[in-house]
Parts: C-alpha cells; structure tokens; sequence
C-alpha cells in the first residue's frame, strides 16, 4: 500500500488542492498538522486525508516521522512525501515509484535540478550549500537532498528512524541511506516556484540556524 | 624515550575512542566517514601528546606564546566545553520533548499502541 504523507503548517490555502491531487496516485494520503493555527488540518480532513496532529509546531522533522510512524500503523509498504505548499506535482509520483516497484533502489529523491525548472537564484545557493553540508556530515552526495519529494521503499520504511525536528532531517535521511546501506535512485522532477512558495520557504537565518544543526549532529553521533 | 603519564593516559583513551567509533561502525550505527573523523581528531590528540613539541610551531602561529595567553585559551576552551555540554542536553531534551508530542499525535489520531509512551520517561533512550 502506497501512502503520501504531507507535512503541513498553515497552510489552509493550499493543502486542499494538494490532497486531491495525491489522493489520485496513492491508497491514502497523511496530512501532519503541525500545530497550524489556520484550520489546516479541517481543510485536509474534508478533502479525505486522514489528519494526525501535533499539538504545537515541532518541525518538518517532526512532522515527517510522525507521518512515516503513522503510515506504518496503516499498513504501509510504501511511502511518499510531499510539501504541503503545492511545488510538487503529485502527478509525477508513479514516476518515483517506479525504481521502488522494479526493485532497484530503496529510497528515491526527486531531483529539481535535473531537468530544466525555473528556480530562482537565491534557492539554488541555499541548495547547493546543503548539498555541500550533506556530503560533509555524511560523505554521500546527493544533487538534491533538501527536497520534499521523496519516495520511502519497504526497506527504508522499515528501519528509518529520524530524530531532527527541522529542515536538517533532510541530511538526517540522506545519512540514513548510508548508515543503513539503502540504494539511492534521484529522479528529475518539475517544480513549481511561486511568491506564496518562495514566502513560505526557508530564510537565511533559517538556513544557518539549520547548517550549525547539521554540524553539531553529525559530531555527536 | 620518557613518557609523561599524560603521554600514556592520552593515546590511551584516543585508542578507547577510536576502536569505539569502529565499533559503532560494525554496529551499523555510525558511518565510515563519521568514524574517519572521529579517527582524526583522536589521531590528532595523540600526535600532540606523543610530539608537543609541534606545539611550538602552533605558538608561533598563533602568538599564544606566554603562560598567560595559555591560561586565557585553556579557559576559554573549558567555556566552550561547557556550552557544548549545555547545548547537548538541550538537544536531548527538545528531541524527548518532540517524542512525545508526536506520541500524543498519534494517539488522538487512534493510531497508538499499549507501549507507545514507554521509554519516553527514561533518561538515556534518545541519546545516541
């Protein structure tokens, strides 16, 4: 059973679109409501996702586990996770799927920089430099380890356990693949940028309140 | 060659930590590039205890040439120890603290189990 799994935080606007859409390519779609305090979860909730809901906003970290742990209990045996924003298209997750279902990779990155996608220059730098770090705390090198869009296969689902709440688990998955030896396939997908998306995305503060997270991480393992 | 108790105790713990990492290495619970590092850094402490005598170009370098300066560095590198400690025990805690707000997101979704909250009140389980 395939199960998408979409972290959200206020995200009212947008989260009703991006169920639908996932609710066409997968058995059942988790929305994580992430403390949201605009009625995210109501919105999820009636366009048929299944809402877990934290308390108080712990992070996209957080958020993501508490999908996988929730998909787990569902029965899954497979997992996809999206932004809640609405950058990805849900209608590339057969195309994601398809490394897990031919058995040749175990987890699977939607890779935004491998065809031609219009990113603005300032998400490009922030990407490159997390790959960067990526690599650094993990030795692999992935060309787009910050991204949303991912595939877990029954493997990585059965043995991923992420422990950082924010946008650091990112790295935190990518270690994983190494720690755990699971095959790695990276698939080129579109995006879609927007100004809510841009709006909604990381800021520099962020990005290195995330970098020294990663570092202090990476040297306490 | 006369050996400083300081130069037995040193590469001694460093050798502890290094067959440490390359323990956890085999245990699957650390990767091999985090245990290179690992291996350098004690590898490092060790040369200096062995050889201090490399110190002296690092005084140089770094004008850290009198007791004084040394004083204020060693110091300073307890501070930083400290707030490395601290941070440490922050990270614990908000790690325990995200646990159990995810648990309870769980369970008000019906999707917890009988056992869920245990290991949640120790004092070791999310530490690595």
């Amino acid at each position: 059973m395939v199960v998408a799994i979409i972290p959200a935080y206020n995200e009212a606007t947008r989260i009703g679109q991006v169920v639908r859409d996932a609710r066409r390519f997968t058995a059942c779609v988790v929305v994580v409501d992430d403390g949201s305090t605009d009625g995210t979860g109501d919105v999820a909730r009636r366009e048929g996702a299944r809402v877990v809901r934290h308390a108080e906003n712990s992070g996209a970290g957080a958020a993501t586990m508490t999908g996988i742990e929730a998909a787990r209990r569902l029965g899954a045996t497979v997992v996809v996770t999206l932004d809640a924003d609405g950058q990805h298209d849900p209608a590339e997750i057969p195309l994601l799927l398809k490394p897990i279902q031919d058995d040749t990779a175990d987890m699977v990155f939607a890779n935004r920089f491998g065809q031609r996608n219009s990113i603005p220059f300032i998400r490009r730098v922030f990407n490159a430099i997390g790959n960067v770090l990526t690599l650094f705390a993990t030795g692999t090198w992935i060309q787009d380890s910050q991204s949303g869009f991912k595939v877990f296969g029954p493997k990585a689902l059965g043995q991923v356990d992420l422990r950082m709440r924010g946008f650091e688990f990112c790295t935190e998955i990518v270690r994983e693949c190494a720690q755990h030896k699971w095959r790695v396939a990276e698939i080129p997908t579109k995006v879609l940028y927007s100004e809510y998306t841009m709006a909604k995305g990381q800021s520099f503060a962020m990005g290195i309140k995330t970098a020294l997270k990663i570092l202090l991480r990476s040297f306490l393992r | 060659m006369h050996l400083t108790p300081y130069q037995i105790v040193a590469p001694a713990f460093s050798l502890f930590a290094i067959l440490y990492a390359w323990n956890l290495v085999l245990r699957q619970k650390k990767t091999l590039w985090e245990a290179f590092f690992w291996t350098l850094f004690w590898g490092l402490v060790t040369v200096i205890a062995l050889f201090p005598r490399m110190l002296t170009y690092l005084s140089a370098v770094t004008g850290i040439a009198n007791q004084e300066n040394a004083v204020l560095i060693t110091f300073m590198g307890i501070l930083f120890f400290i707030v490395f400690y601290i941070i440490i025990r922050l990270e614990e805690l908000e790690q325990r603290h995200t646990k159990i707000v995810r648990l309870m997101a769980l369970r008000e979704a019906g999707l917890d189990t009988n056992n869920d909250m245990a290991g949640t009140s120790g004092t070791g389980d999310l530490q690595e």
